[in-house]
């Protein structure tokens, strides 16, 4: 009996060895360790061993079936790793991956107007919008502009047949929102399309984008202007950019400045870039709201604010030193896809 | 406008600053520097030389050889590559040692072998004009040795934005007076400024006549006989050259140069051929003028023209008359200096399409305190250059409108909105008096300014404030940050929410275009939402041109000319969206403006790449997935009765009893005018209807704490028989267990073998679950059964077995 175990467990550990799959493993262990198995068979010859022989045979028997047990176990897990290794033979993980939907992209000038936005509402500003389509009296009168000025012209404004027009700038939702306005402090910022007769070329779009920004309150001050504009810039350009503001002239602001930010073109010397306009609300303006309005929540004697108006088409054409305008609104996805985030 | 530097050192002393820096004081006084040009040498050592002989250089066929007299004594070889010269032709000689503008330095040297000690200018090489065909040949009788700059003095040319508060720098004086104020130095003189010494009579009702008081409140006629009208003198012709004005005559000289000089526009009539006194008058409608430009204008009942008793002689202010103008002929003058209102002449000009020197002074506005000092210095300048005499008393009718006043400063009020608490009373008086302001009276905190009259912009105090700011600069003005609390407004939602699925779609593989507002009449038909898209369009009533005339009632066809554009580029992968604004005219004539968010997409489902060359092309149901995926909600589509022509598959999103906008597949036709290889899908949603089912938190439901069971069943029905009416009753049901149903499977055989040609299997599977337990298999199978044969009862199908 002990030499038929010796004898068992070699052609046993043999077989498993020979074993090339998985199913030949499965046969191994049924026909060593199954019901009809040999092993299976001796162990049922246990109770013809004599009784001084019960003890060796017993745990030779128990050696036997773990050898061969322990057998096809290994054999299985080294079996399956090679399945495994297989499973990822061939695979050339240099290849490009799949693209999925593919790639899209916001629009630069959308990017640009967020990144104004969020920058702005930080400072408090809530957004507030109004239509396009305007009449001359918010888009000009309100805005201290004269009948006769110059830009109230069929030459550079387009208008509608029944007189009103389309907004030349966003200005007129400063407008819109005093109007509206429960109490003060007004505190705003309008993005949205303006428009101008203009020849479309590299430069000028008849449809572009600005950014209008208004605080009004009791004792708002130029400086509060110029802190609030000198922080926008840096957040935009950069914290150590240099902005600068020149006396200019707008009909609804005195004082009205130009901002100037320096900027470094690829390979150029840094220099003033004009890009936007500013100044403090003019006493006329808060006059013709309290008019309309019927009340005096504007009083001009007591109430001060500043206003700005930026560019965004300008704006994003500077940040990403793009070189024509109409880039903006030919949607080419060769330039669209440069700006995918 | 174009300023020279040189005319403004006639009025004070800049040599103490920099070209770099009066840009700079400019600019920040709020006159924009928009160009600076630097014209002719500030060295001497450009002289004029006479060229005496000249020949062919020895080894090079396009030089000459000169010997050139430059006044030494001395003569002097010079290797030239010009042609245009002769012996005996005076030229420019830059002599070694000169640095020519732009910083060439002139030496002496060999010129292919030949000695050249000096060069022989162009025009340009001295900073004069562009002309570079040969040399810059003077006149016969400029002295040989002369430094050239002695007779073409150097200049710095400044093109200056004059913003349109600020009429009175629109002259050299007026611009040397600002820089006087902001530089503290003195003006040589004010010579022009002071009234006249020669006397006023009021002019009689035949000679000048005012018939438009309040667009012409003062005229003056000054009466020249015996002048010699010829060319003007080199001065005044560099002069007016120097700003890019052409000389006339000398009588048409002298008004522009005073004009320039001093900002008063005058005319000057030939006496003679003027009928009769002058009378100002408002046109008569459709009255002919023939203007001094040759064109005929007609002239309407607002349009002002100084007439003599027969004519129009010259739309006032505007231009002159092209029979009653100074000519060479001319011998008596009538020397017109008046003030017209700015607003009349605004019109008129801008009507015509017609626009001056003198327009643009009068448009924005002149001194009426220097109209008759105009008339003195121009009418001494033709004395002195044209000779004659001139009679001794100016004509006057009318009188100088009062256009400034007295305004009072509240210096606190200033020191709050400048923010600059620290300012004086005194540095304010200071700065106030500096511009030509005289201080009435002053106490405390206020102060009483008497403004002058050329400060037509300075009416109320936040004026003078103003001043202080541009004077003072923001520099000194400390920084300072307010942040305020505000409550969101219905804006910001809008805006968070667009952004939402801005990034959401970009997130896709969606590019976000953004076209213009304005479209063309044509693309009208490429609009989604309304059966006749033409009758809600908004027109504009000027437009620019034929591609931009209507504002877009819906956003498609944008994002189809992108498609088109990007077709052209060889993209057959489309994938677009816009986000914005649309137009509608209403029926009671006003209008509507909403936002919409368009989407186009055609082409494969992926992008190619080596896994799939050319992956299966997207079809309607890609596109009506996306929107679903993008606003999660349930998304009923309802089939519209009719199709606009550019489209087909028209149909309405909706949302319970909501319209969510439109989906629709480009018609092939329209397809294929932009070349489009695959079918070409779009949609347009609007954005209040997205938001509607978006609003509050989301509440949370309970997890199902029992497993559910499905069933699934196949059922035969029409080939036509669309899919919303088997959903439609399957949402209907109300068995206790049933949860819900999904389409899996759509079968037809065209060939009639398996299932009838016009039927079709469709399959769906059917969810049971209870909350309260996990269901037994006969509860299942009664519920499902139970529907089933409601199903077939409801429905023209037949279940599949």
């Amino acid at each position: 009996m002990l030499s038929q175990l010796d004898t068992l467990k070699k052609e046993a550990l043999a077989a498993i060895d020979a074993a090339q799959d998985e199913s030949a493993l499965e046969a191994v262990r049924v026909n060593f360790l199954g019901k009809k198995g040999s092993v299976t068979a001796l162990s049922a010859g246990m109770k013809d061993v004599p009784v001084d022989q019960k003890k060796e045979v017993g745990a030779k028997l128990n050696d036997v079936r773990t050898a061969v047990t322990d057998g096809i176990e290994a054999k299985k897990l080294a079996q399956q790793a090679a399945k495994d290794a297989k499973a990822v033979e061939g695979i050339d993980i240099t290849l490009p991956g799949r693209p999925g939907a593919g790639v899209g992209a916001l629009h630069p000038l959308t990017q640009i107007r967020d990144l104004a936005i969020r920058t702005l509402r930080r400072m408090g500003f809530a957004l507030a919008e109004g239509p396009e389509i305007e009449t001359e009296w918010h888009c000009f009168d309100a805005l201290n502009t004269p009948a006769d000025h110059p830009a109230r012209n069929e030459k550079d404004t387009f208008y509608l047949p029944d007189g009103r027009l389309l907004r030349t700038h966003t200005s007129s939702v400063q407008i819109r929102t005093m109007e509206a306005a429960k109490s003060l402090p007004v505190r705003i910022i309008a993005p949205g399309a303006a428009y101008r007769r203009d020849e479309i070329d590299a430069t000028h779009l008849s449809v572009f984008n600005q950014l209008e920004g208004l605080y009004v309150n009791q004792d708002v001050s130029l400086g509060d202007l110029k802190g609030t504009l000198e922080y926008f810039f840096r957040e935009i350009f950069g914290p150590t950019t240099a902005v600068r503001f020149r006396p200019h002239f707008f009909p609804f602001t005195e004082p009205s400045f130009e901002i100037d930010v320096k900027l470094e073109a690829k390979g150029k010397d840094a220099r003033w870039i004009e890009i936007a306009g500013c100044g403090m609300v003019d006493p006329a303006v808060f006059t013709a709201i309290n008019k309309a309005r019927g009340d005096t929540l504007f009083d001009p004697d007591t109430t001060t604010g500043f206003a700005f108006g930026l560019g965004l088409d300008r704006l994003a054409m500077i940040m990403h030193g793009i070189t024509d305008i109409r880039h903006l609104i030919d949607n080419d996805v060769r330039f669209l896809q440069q700006f995918a985030a | 406008m174009q300023t020279s530097l040189s005319w403004l050192s006639t009025h004070l002393d800049l040599s103490s600053y920099t070209t770099a820096q009066l840009s700079d004081l400019l600019t920040f006084a709020g006159v924009e520097v928009e160009g600076i040009e630097e014209r002719g040498v500030t060295t001497d050592k450009v002289v004029v030389a006479q060229i005496q002989s000249f020949e062919q250089h020895p080894n090079a066929d396009k030089l000459s050889v000169c010997q050139v007299d430059d006044g030494s004594g001395t003569t002097r070889q010079i290797v030239c590559g010009a042609k245009n010269f002769k012996a005996g032709d005076k030229v420019p000689l830059a002599l070694p040692g000169a640095t020519l503008p732009g910083g060439f330095a002139i030496k002496e040297g060999k010129l292919r072998g030949v000695d050249s000690m000096g060069m022989m200018c162009s025009g340009k090489e001295l900073g004069l004009g562009d002309d570079h065909s040969g040399l810059l040949i003077m006149s016969p009788d400029s002295p040989v040795g002369t430094p050239f700059n002695q007779l073409n003095p150097a200049d710095v040319l400044f093109d200056l934005e004059i913003t349109p508060n600020r009429p009175d720098l629109l002259s050299h004086l007026g611009l040397a007076r600002e820089l006087a104020a902001l530089t503290g130095l003195p003006l040589k003189s004010e010579r022009h400024r002071a009234q006249t010494a020669t006397k006023s009579k009021k002019a009689a009702d035949d000679q000048v006549m005012i018939n438009a008081a309040s667009a012409c409140p003062l005229y003056t006629a000054r009466i020249i006989k015996g002048v010699k009208v010829g060319p003007s003198p080199e001065w005044l012709r560099r002069r007016l050259e120097s700003i890019g004005l052409r000389p006339i005559n000398n009588i048409v000289d002298i008004t522009n140069y005073v004009m320039m000089e001093m900002g008063q526009s005058l005319h000057s009539f030939d006496l003679d051929k003027l009928n009769g006194g002058i009378v100002v008058r408002l046109a008569a409608e459709g009255e002919k003028f023939l203007a001094l430009d040759g064109q005929t204008y007609a002239l309407q009942i607002d349009d002002l023209v100084i007439a003599d008793s027969h004519r129009p002689v010259a739309i006032a202010g505007v231009m002159g008359g092209e029979e009653t103008g100074v000519t060479d002929t001319t011998v008596n003058v009538l020397l017109e200096s008046a003030y017209f209102a700015p607003s009349g002449i605004r019109r008129t000009s801008r009507r015509l399409g017609l626009s001056s020197d003198s327009s643009y002074r009068f448009e924005r506005g002149i001194d009426p305190q220097q109209v008759q000092g105009g008339s003195e210095f121009a009418t001494k300048l033709i004395l002195s250059i044209a000779g004659g005499t001139a009679e001794d008393v100016v004509l006057v009718a009318g009188e100088a409108p009062a256009l400034v006043g007295e305004v009072t400063l509240d210096e606190n009020r200033a020191r709050k909105l400048l923010g600059t608490p620290d300012i004086t009373g005194d540095e304010i008086h200071a700065i106030l008096e500096k511009l030509g302001l005289a201080k009435k009276s002053a106490n405390k905190h206020e102060s009483h300014w008497l403004i002058p009259s050329y400060r037509l912009d300075l009416q109320r105090p936040v004026d003078l404030i103003e001043e202080l700011a541009r004077v003072i600069g923001l520099d000194r003005v400390p920084s300072r940050q307010v942040a305020v609390a505000s409550p969101v407004e219905a804006a910001d939602r809008t805006y968070d929410f667009s952004m939402t699925l801005r990034q959401s779609l970009a997130s896709r593989g969606f590019f976000e275009a953004q076209t213009l507002r304005l479209i063309a009449t044509a693309q009208i038909a490429d609009s989604l939402g309304a059966a006749d898209a033409a009758s809600v369009a908004v027109a504009v009533k000027n437009p620019l041109s034929e591609d931009h005339t209507t504002l877009r009632p819906s956003i498609v066809p944008g994002l189809i000319a992108t498609a088109a554009l990007n077709i052209r580029q060889g993209l057959h992968r489309l994938r677009f969206f816009e986000l914005g604004r649309v137009f509608l005219k209403l029926p009671n004539g006003s209008s509507r403006e909403e936002e919409r968010l368009s989407i186009l997409l055609s082409g494969p489902v992926s992008p190619s790449s080596w896994h799939g060359r050319e992956p299966q092309a997207a079809d309607i149901h890609e596109l009506v997935g996306q929107i679903q995926n993008l606003t999660r909600m349930p998304i009923e589509v309802r089939p519209a009765k009719e199709n606009t022509a550019n489209f087909l598959l028209t149909s309405e999103l909706r949302a319970g009893n909501r319209v969510l906008g439109w989906i629709a597949q480009l018609h092939p036709s329209r397809a294929r005018d932009i070349d489009a290889r695959h079918p070409v899908y779009i949609a347009e949603l609007l954005l209040s209807a997205l938001r509607q089912g978006s609003t509050g938190p989301t509440k949370f439901e309970e997890l199902p704490r029992f497993p559910g069971m499905t069933r699934d069943v196949a059922m035969e029905v029409p080939a036509d028989f669309p899919h919303a009416k088997v959903a439609a009753f399957f949402a209907a049901q109300k068995h206790p267990l049933f949860i819900g149903a999904e389409v899996f499977d759509i079968f037809t055989d065209p060939t009639g073998t398996k299932i009838a040609s016009d039927r079709k299997s469709i399959a769906w599977t059917l969810t049971y679950r209870a909350s309260d337990k996990t269901l037994e298999t006969a509860e299942v199978d009664a519920a499902h059964t139970a529907i089933l044969t409601a199903l077939e009862k409801t429905l023209p199908a037949k279940i599949r077995v």
